[in-house]
């Protein structure tokens, strides 16, 4: 079985455990779906789980208390440890199973590490450098494009996707108030499967697209409040879980 | 210089080498500090590897730009045309060289001009240092008679003469005075504005409502980002292609023009292009003369709109005295000729709308020269009636044939500004804008 295959695999298996729970999403029609947590009577901090039905305790910890970044990862870790308890055939990722925490635990610099590999189109930008001369734009004036323009394109998307990186992972750029940030269920953009999107979605009983997914995950657990659909972090945060599926054919609609 | 001193020098020039190496920067990294509307990424493709200014090449370029006994007669530096204080331009439509010769061509800043994919209007140079050394030679400029000439006069400098030593470690020669002068140049980058602290620093006041609702039309209705594009990585508002908008349709006729062109041009002849574009009605073919392209027919690089405010009268030609002309030329679709570019088409905008591309236009200047921005607002403000390249039925669709305008946005639903990303809104301490949104 290849890597891609095995990951597959994990999804698909993770998507059933989903459909099959019962979920809170009761909503007024036109509403967005919610989560409802069950409150703690001790007034402690109650944290869900992606999959609208999961939910942890955080014993000690009182709700509208800040957490820390090792906090945040304890919970999340204990709240992930949860849902392999009630889907022990579901593999939730298996490169997340020889997890390498994030370089720096705060706010990891952008790093080349996001470079997607992959077949690219291209201009013909390499062509033209063959060419007598390559610094001379000869003749149309939208076609021949250079080396420099196709390295200009290229560093513009990287940089995008370096600032969807930083987003990912940093929890005061979500908006969170427990410190959790996405990397922490989704290692390296793990199983965020982009290319599955749109594809009909339990948790929302409609058809949802990445970014409300996304959005879906900044409710809980990060515990964030929604962005825009046109919010910079947004856009950069889907061209960061796009990039890291550079090559994977496309699945719309799949489960 | 005493013996001793000679030593000091050496030792410390071996101490600077020596720490250099073991602290300083990489090789090829772009300086520590840039302006938020500079990126290091454009930086580094822009400076050739080797081609990295150093403080001595920097000071000893500098003190070259400035100097007039560069020229025949002593009378003209590069800073003649490209005055540090105004924006490294002269403010003439187009420039004046030794006895006030007059070239065709409008001086353009060198604010920036490091980053330009080639230099001068019709790109016939690609680097800096190609650059540098053409108007040092062209006989309504500089007017030396040959870079041999040029190198015995600034070896005749004693100063000169050790300072180049020093900086090079051999005799004064062409290249390596281009060289000095490009790295110069290459400490110029400008990317303080206002519009730099409203985008990328989350600054929602740097910019007022006329200004927010230019920068809607400029990416919307307007469409001036289809040419003058930038983003966060490429911040020069200029796609640095060749365009024909129909500035020179105004006096030539071009098929004639090129016919003749291509009897006289000699291909990749540097000097000879050189010396057609200053002196001759051949300057209006433009990029032509350096491809021989029919397409590239008066066609002119797309100049960065950073300092534009500053850098009037505009085109490469100077013939348009201010951005309020520059708007009407581009509202009416500009000038029809056989070679225009199939981008250019009427925008009918409004004169509130142009008062709002206009006011945005002058949020793009360096902070550094804010007191001449608002002198130079002010100035092009005052002559605001006089409007020689306004058409109004033209643009309206009322008169010729321009066909229909595109889809006018509603940016009240979606600003065109927000399309796709600039790069940079999102980052460290810099909010979203929620003003951005230009109010009605």
């Amino acid at each position: 079985m290849t890597y891609r295959k095995k990951l597959l695999t994990g999804l698909c298996a993770l998507l059933s455990g989903v459909g099959g729970a019962a979920l809170a999403t009761d909503s007024a029609p036109g509403e967005r779906p919610r989560h409802e947590l069950p409150p703690s009577k001790d007034g402690n901090l109650v944290l869900g789980l992606c999959d609208g039905e999961t939910s942890l305790e955080v014993k000690g910890v009182k709700e509208g208390e800040p957490l820390s970044r090792a906090q945040a990862l304890e919970v999340t870790s204990q709240l992930m440890q949860e849902w392999r308890r009630k889907n022990p055939d579901a593999r939730w990722d298996v490169v997340a199973q020889a997890p390498t925490p994030p370089p720096s635990p705060r706010k990891p610099s952008a790093g080349k590490s996001n470079q997607a590999e992959g077949p690219t189109a291209s201009s013909g930008a390499a062509g033209m450098a063959g060419k007598k001369d390559a610094n001379v734009q000869t003749g149309h004036t939208y076609g021949a494009f250079s080396e420099r323009d196709e390295a200009l394109w290229a560093a513009s998307t990287q940089a995008f996707v370096e600032e969807g990186n930083r987003v990912f992972h940093d929890a005061d750029a979500l908006g969170s108030k427990v410190a959790v940030s996405c990397d922490m269920c989704h290692p390296d953009a793990a199983n965020t499967h982009p290319e599955t999107y749109p594809k009909y979605q339990v948790q929302f009983g409609r058809v949802a697209l990445l970014r409300d997914m996304i959005n879906w995950c900044i409710e809980n657990p990060v515990r964030g409040k929604p962005l825009a659909d046109d919010d910079p972090k947004m856009k950069a945060m889907e061209a960061y879980i796009y990039s890291k599926r550079k090559g994977v054919p496309l699945e719309f609609g799949k489960h | 210089m005493r013996p001793g001193a000679r030593v000091s020098w050496m030792l410390a020039a071996l101490l600077y080498a020596g720490a250099a190496s073991a602290e300083g920067p990489p090789q090829g990294a772009p300086p520590p500090k840039l302006p938020p509307g500079v990126s290091a990424i454009l930086w580094k493709i822009s400076v050739p590897p080797g081609k990295e200014p150093t403080p001595e090449k920097v000071a000893l370029g500098e003190k070259l730009f400035l100097d007039k006994r560069l020229s025949l007669d002593d009378s003209v530096s590069c800073s003649t045309c490209h005055d540090p204080d105004k924006g490294f331009v002269d403010g003439k439509p187009v420039s004046e060289g030794v006895e006030k010769r007059k070239g065709m061509r409008n001086s353009p800043t060198v604010l920036n001009a490091m980053f330009n994919a080639t230099q001068f209007w019709d790109g016939r140079a690609p680097t800096l240092e190609d650059q540098a050394k053409l108007p040092i030679l062209n006989p309504v400029e500089m007017a030396m008679p040959s870079p041999e000439a040029v190198v015995a006069k600034v070896r005749g400098i004693p100063e000169y003469a050790a300072e180049f030593k020093r900086v090079f470690g051999r005799e004064v020669n062409f290249d390596d005075l281009a060289s000095a002068i490009a790295a110069f140049e290459r400490t110029q980058f400008s990317g303080s504005a206002p519009f730099d602290r409203f985008l990328l620093q989350g600054d929602g006041k740097a910019l007022d409502a006329s200004a927010k609702r230019g920068w809607a039309l400029f990416n919307g209705k307007a469409r001036c980002n289809e040419c003058h594009a930038a983003n966060a990585t490429s911040p020069l508002f200029s796609d640095q292609k060749f365009h024909n908008i129909g500035i020179a349709a105004h006096k030539q006729d071009f098929v004639k023009l090129a016919q003749q062109g291509l009897r006289v041009v000699r291909t990749g002849d540097e000097k000879q292009i050189d010396e057609l574009a200053l002196q001759t009605e051949f300057s209006e073919l433009g990029r032509f003369l350096v491809t021989k392209q029919d397409n590239d027919v008066g066609s002119f690089k797309t100049p960065t709109l950073r300092n534009v405010g500053i850098t009037a009268p505009y085109m490469h030609d100077g013939s348009l005295a201010t951005l309020w002309d520059v708007m009407d030329h581009y509202n009416k679709g500009g000038i029809a000729n056989p070679f225009l570019d199939g981008g250019m088409q009427r925008l009918g905008l409004t004169e509130a709308e142009i008062d709002d591309v206009v006011a945005f236009l002058f949020t793009l200047t360096d902070e550094r020269f804010a007191k001449l921005n608002a002198k130079e607002l002010a100035k092009q403000r005052g002559r605001k009636n006089v409007r020689p390249e306004r058409d109004t039925a033209v643009a309206m669709g009322k008169k010729g044939s321009l066909g229909d305008i595109g889809f006018s946005p509603n940016v009240q639903v979606k600003n065109p500004a927000d399309i796709g990303v600039y790069g940079g809104e999102a980052s460290e301490g810099k909010t979203a804008d929620k003003a951005k949104a230009p109010a009605k």
